[in-house]
């Protein structure tokens, strides 16, 4: 038997019908909580749960930041797509203009300028076309940076899965917790980022370390 | 005084869309020479069986980081004298302080521009040049 269904088998059990109000029960519950936060406590279980669940608002802001970063990348992409189509539907239709009076007067086309002038756009053009595709390919920076913060995400889900296996053992039938796998309580540990002491952007890390002399 | 242009560049960074991203940039910049590391493991051992000029790290990668990999570098005689510049997602002010102290040439933070890697690169070998 897997150690999800071992849990499975235990969560269902613990669904009982609910006691009646009478302060024996209130009681009797009061005695069960007090026992089971010491045991908790005794176990560290308590501190880890308290970390995760601070982790959590800033796993939403981190997710958010996944959002974020993926539809800028997304837009960026998309807005240099259009911009180098837009160049690429130009020097079509010079190309063909070009062709048509080259075809109609050759001497002419070179004479008035008309060949170089293409020549000269055409090189404008590819160029500019040449910026689109680099910032194309800066945008896919997305995959980097979303890719750590999902790591750390995915840890801290770990993290509070573990707590919570945890907790489910401690409140279970006595018979019960040795059904569940030891390398399930084995979590990750979460490096939480400081808040403050972080820069934003290149230049606070340029003037940083230009104040320490480097 | 050596052109960037002529330099052979290892790239390190487990994520392979990033190194690709700093190729593409650095080929821009008219350095075609560059190879590629995972992480610190595999560059460390690619720079004492090939002869670089300059290594481009990230930080946080699997198996050696890029702060080991740069103290790796600088305890070693025969690579201490490569320019190590730092390309990374860590933006806490202690890791640029311990990339400084540990002897990065420099470090920049993700995302960046073509304009920030190149003018960075250009420093660093303008700064080696006058040491020289």
């Amino acid at each position: 038997m897997s150690s999800y269904q071992a849990l499975n088998d235990m969560t269902t059990k613990e669904v009982v019908a609910p006691p009646s109000a009478s302060p024996e029960v209130f009681q009797q519950l009061g005695q069960i909580t007090r026992q089971l936060h010491d045991t908790l406590t005794e176990l560290g279980v308590m501190p880890q749960l308290r970390n995760a669940a601070e982790g959590l608002p800033d796993a939403r802001s981190r997710l958010n930041f996944i959002v974020r970063k993926t539809g800028e990348a997304a837009e960026t992409v998309l807005n240099s797509v259009d911009q180098a189509k837009l160049e690429h539907t130009r020097i079509v239709d010079t190309t063909r203009a070009i062709a048509e009076s080259i075809l109609a007067d050759p001497v002419r086309a070179v004479a008035s300028g008309s060949l170089m002038n293409f020549v000269c756009e055409v090189e404008a053009a590819t160029q500019r076309i040449d910026a689109h595709l680099t910032d194309i390919m800066l945008a896919q920076d997305f995959h980097d940076l979303t890719g750590q913060i999902i790591a750390k995400v995915v840890a801290l889900a770990g993290q509070l899965e573990d707590s919570l296996v945890k907790l489910l053992l401690q409140a279970a039938p006595a018979e019960q917790p040795g059904r569940l796998e030891a390398n399930l309580l084995n979590g990750p540990v979460i490096d939480p980022e400081g808040g403050n002491d972080v820069v934003t952007n290149q230049g606070e890390v340029d003037d940083l370390l230009e104040s320490l002399g480097f | 005084m050596t052109h960037s242009t002529d330099l052979k560049f290892l790239v390190v960074d487990d994520f392979s869309t990033m190194r690709r991203i700093v190729r593409g940039l650095l080929k821009e910049m008219g350095c075609s020479n560059v190879e590629e590391a995972e992480d610190g493991v595999v560059a460390l051992a690619r720079l004492k069986a090939q002869s670089f000029d300059f290594v481009i790290s990230d930080i946080n990668m699997p198996n050696m980081t890029g702060f080991d990999l740069l103290k790796a570098i600088k305890a070693d005689a025969a690579l201490k004298h490569l320019p190590v510049l730092m390309v990374t997602a860590e933006a806490r002010k202690e890791d640029i302080i311990l990339a400084a102290q540990s002897g990065a040439a420099g470090y920049i933070v993700k995302p960046f521009t073509k304009a920030t890697l190149e003018d960075k690169v250009q420093k660093i070998m303008l700064k080696l040049a006058a040491t020289a």
